[in-house]
């Protein structure tokens, strides 16, 4: 029992309309582009499926767009108020974990794109151990561009005060939001870890050194294997997580069982890839930097896997059980 | 149970789950198997045959297995719900699966004959077999192994040696790679055949581990009369059966061993809880975890695929990649949290795991080293330039 539905070729059909679309738009087009291909109708048919493929696409083309947003908004828009117009959505800011900013501070949270074209911006806030939702206008917002390791991104680092309203508990909203996130950008990360991976291998296969390509030296044979052993597993660990996404809290333990494991391969991965690069890894020259810097951006997002391992842990510790996440 | 229920339950994975679990949380008489400590690998067996005994009484291990090899029908996902369920019951998963699981599924395809005349007392516990590859000149290059048989009439003579045969020491059979063509024939010139135990010219060796359990043994064969009628598959298509064989050494083995590995993972947790914890403990006990339910992740996938009648190739490497990382996770992260206990403790939780911690080892050495699954992936998955040939 797979959770994806689609056939191969279906599967490869929509992964070349993807690959166009990511090649001809970015940012805020990447929505209406995707609307005018009819993708809610391929999500409706296969939402598993569907968020995986995009998802994986996203991150091969390492696409800059919020995407994401539309993920997240799924489940948190149900308990907000009718909405006017495009939404974007506030992610908590990595530098405080996985949770969004309290009630009674400043907000302090990511944006993965720029507010032109959006009406509303959904701001999830803490307060006494639960998430709630306020609604901002764009304008309240002083936003800058993230700058260091991943400079391409897009994404906005977002400060200002808080915004007011009186806050809607988001119940368990907020937790499927967040797992659902957490599958979305495991797939990304899996896709841009293919990438690095795809050529790392053209590289190593084509560099002669000794008289020989150097992916045909072991040590470098052995360091892809193990790179392709990390994205199996955030394949399957995808597939599991997805069972689970029907419950009450969106599947949200084994959603970040997957998370930390992509955090895990991207991290073996990238430290791979920027090696069997030789010095060609660690240049602007060679595009591998761009997947480097674009994996930490993904893995820090929604929970970091340092993050995830250690709260798995303390859960484990204070007596969570060790669920096998796993049925035949 | 009834001859309906029987019959449903092979065809209804989900209702033999549960009626599995419902029995494993009522028979009290299951106690006898559950946090037990063994002074050898010799005692462990026996204990764990008796449990085999015991479920087979019930019917409960015969899912999985044909009708005609002494089962009750249903696939490979039956064997890996026992196994889980037996897990998540406290109870161990009877050491005789272990090879049952590598050697049971070839000679079911290769020579249900021989599967009809003794897979059904194997499956009651009564005896269990051994896995003859390995040779001293032949480890991971399995293909040039030496241990020979001779055809003569309608009987084979088979002499030489094997080596680092799992339960060898009881084992009442042995299942072995041998040559019967060429020295030079390599991968073309073998067979695969079942060998008594008790045959005159066999010898078994016990190995202790460096845990002082016997659970590897030496096996050597001086002009050993075998019946041609035991051969699984084809004289000369040893290879395509030991192939063949690799997928459920691969897939079930991984499969069993997350399983068990949980149960562990969980008996550690309540050994070490209330006691000090090293700093960074609760970072690796969630890697750990992470460890394992990725491997059932994997894993799960590939039983699926045995059960569907689908042929696992070299990206079975993977499972066992991801299997060895999970077992060296967890022996590691045991020591670690007993810490100097790991060391100078002598009470019976802390030497099983001692006894576990080298065991767990051999998941990066036997069944094909984590060198050579990196190598299958490098050659047969990613497709790279190969390594010259020396």
């Amino acid at each position: 029992m797979t959770s994806t539905t689609m056939d191969t070729a279906t599967a490869e059909l929509l992964t070349g309309s993807l690959r166009e679309l990511f090649a001809g738009s970015a940012g805020r087009e990447v929505g209406p582009a995707l609307a005018a291909l009819g993708w809610s109708d391929v999500v409706a048919e296969d939402p598993a499926g569907a968020t995986t493929l995009l998802f994986t696409e996203h991150g091969r083309a390492l696409a800059s767009s919020p995407v994401l947003d539309s993920v997240l908004l799924a489940e948190l828009d149900p308990v907000l108020p009718e909405g006017n117009g495009t939404r974007a959505l506030l992610y908590p800011h990595p530098t405080h974990g996985d949770q969004p900013s309290t009630v009674d501070g400043p907000v302090h949270g990511l944006l993965l794109a720029g507010l032109e074209s959006v009406d509303e911006v959904v701001v999830p806030v803490r307060a006494n151990g639960s998430v709630a939702l306020l609604t901002a206008a764009p304008g309240s917002f002083t936003t800058e561009p993230v700058a260091g390791f991943d400079a391409g991104s897009g994404w906005l680092t977002v400060t200002g005060p808080q915004p007011s309203g009186t806050p809607v508990p988001a119940g368990d909203a907020w937790e499927r939001a967040v797992a659902a996130g957490r599958r979305a950008l495991a797939a990304e990360i899996a896709g841009v870890c293919q990438a690095a991976l795809d050529l790392a291998v053209a590289h190593t296969s084509a560099r002669v050194q000794y008289g020989r390509p150097i992916a045909s030296f072991q040590a470098v044979r052995h360091r892809l294997a193990e790179g392709h052993v990390a994205i199996s597993d955030i394949a399957s660990m995808l597939d599991a997580a997805w069972v689970s996404a029907g419950n009450a809290d969106g599947g949200a333990w084994a959603a970040a069982m997957a998370k930390l494991r992509a955090g895990r391969a991207q991290s073996e991965v990238m430290r791979h890839g920027v090696q069997v690069l030789g010095a060609m890894g660690l240049t602007s020259e060679s595009q591998l930097h761009r997947h480097v810097t674009r994996a930490g951006a993904l893995d820090a997002l929604l929970g970091g896997h340092r993050l995830l391992s250690e709260t798995t842990g303390r859960a484990l510790l204070a007596g969570a059980p060790a669920d096998p996440v796993v049925e035949v | 149970m009834t001859r309906t229920a029987t019959a449903s339950l092979a065809t209804d994975l989900d209702a033999y789950r549960s009626s599995l679990r419902a029995y494993l949380s009522d028979d009290d008489t299951l106690d006898r198997w559950r946090g037990k400590h063994h002074a050898s690998t010799e005692d462990r067996i026996a204990e764990h045959a008796a449990l085999m005994t015991h479920l087979h009484e019930h019917g409960w291990n015969r899912y999985g297995w044909p009708v005609e090899a002494g089962g009750l029908g249903g696939d490979e996902r039956h064997r890996g719900v026992l196994y889980d369920e037996l897990s998540a019951a406290g109870l161990p998963v009877p050491d005789p699966h272990l090879m049952l699981e590598t050697l049971g599924p070839p000679v079911v395809h290769f020579a249900p004959e021989l599967a009809a005349r003794y897979l059904p007392e194997y499956l009651r516990g009564e005896n269990w077999w051994g896995q003859g590859f390995s040779e001293p000149e032949a480890g991971s290059d399995l293909a040039g192994l030496r241990c020979r048989a001779r055809r003569e009439g309608d009987h084979y003579v088979v002499s030489g040696q094997k080596l680092w045969t799992s339960h060898g020491a009881t084992a009442s059979r042995f299942v072995c790679l041998v040559r019967t063509g060429t020295p030079e024939s390599r991968h073309r010139g073998l067979s695969m055949i079942m060998i008594d135990a008790d045959t005159p010219g066999v010898s078994v060796r016990p190995i202790a581990l460096a845990s002082g359990y016997q659970e590897l043994a030496e096996v050597f064969f001086d002009d050993v009369v075998v019946p041609a009628d035991r051969l699984v598959g084809e004289e000369g298509k040893g290879w395509a059966v030991a192939m063949y064989l690799l997928q459920w050494e691969r897939a079930m083995y991984a499969w069993q061993s997350a399983a068990v590995s949980l149960r562990r993972f969980r008996e550690l947790l309540g050994q070490v809880a209330g006691k000090p914890l090293p700093d960074g403990a609760a970072t690796r006990i969630g890697d750990c975890y992470g460890d394992l339910v990725a491997l059932r992740a994997r894993s799960v996938q590939t039983v699926r695929r045995l059960a569907a009648g689908e042929t696992v190739g070299p990206e079975a490497s993977v499972d066992k990649v991801l299997l060895a990382s999970a077992e060296i996770s967890l022996h590691d992260l045991a020591r670690d949290l007993l810490g100097t206990d790991f060391v100078f403790a002598a009470d019976a939780d802390t030497r099983d795991w001692l006894a576990d911690w080298w065991f767990s080892r051999s998941a990066t050495i036997l069944g094909g080293s984590a060198e050579v699954q990196r190598t299958i992936l490098a050659d047969h998955v990613l497709g790279l330039p190969k390594e010259p040939k020396v």
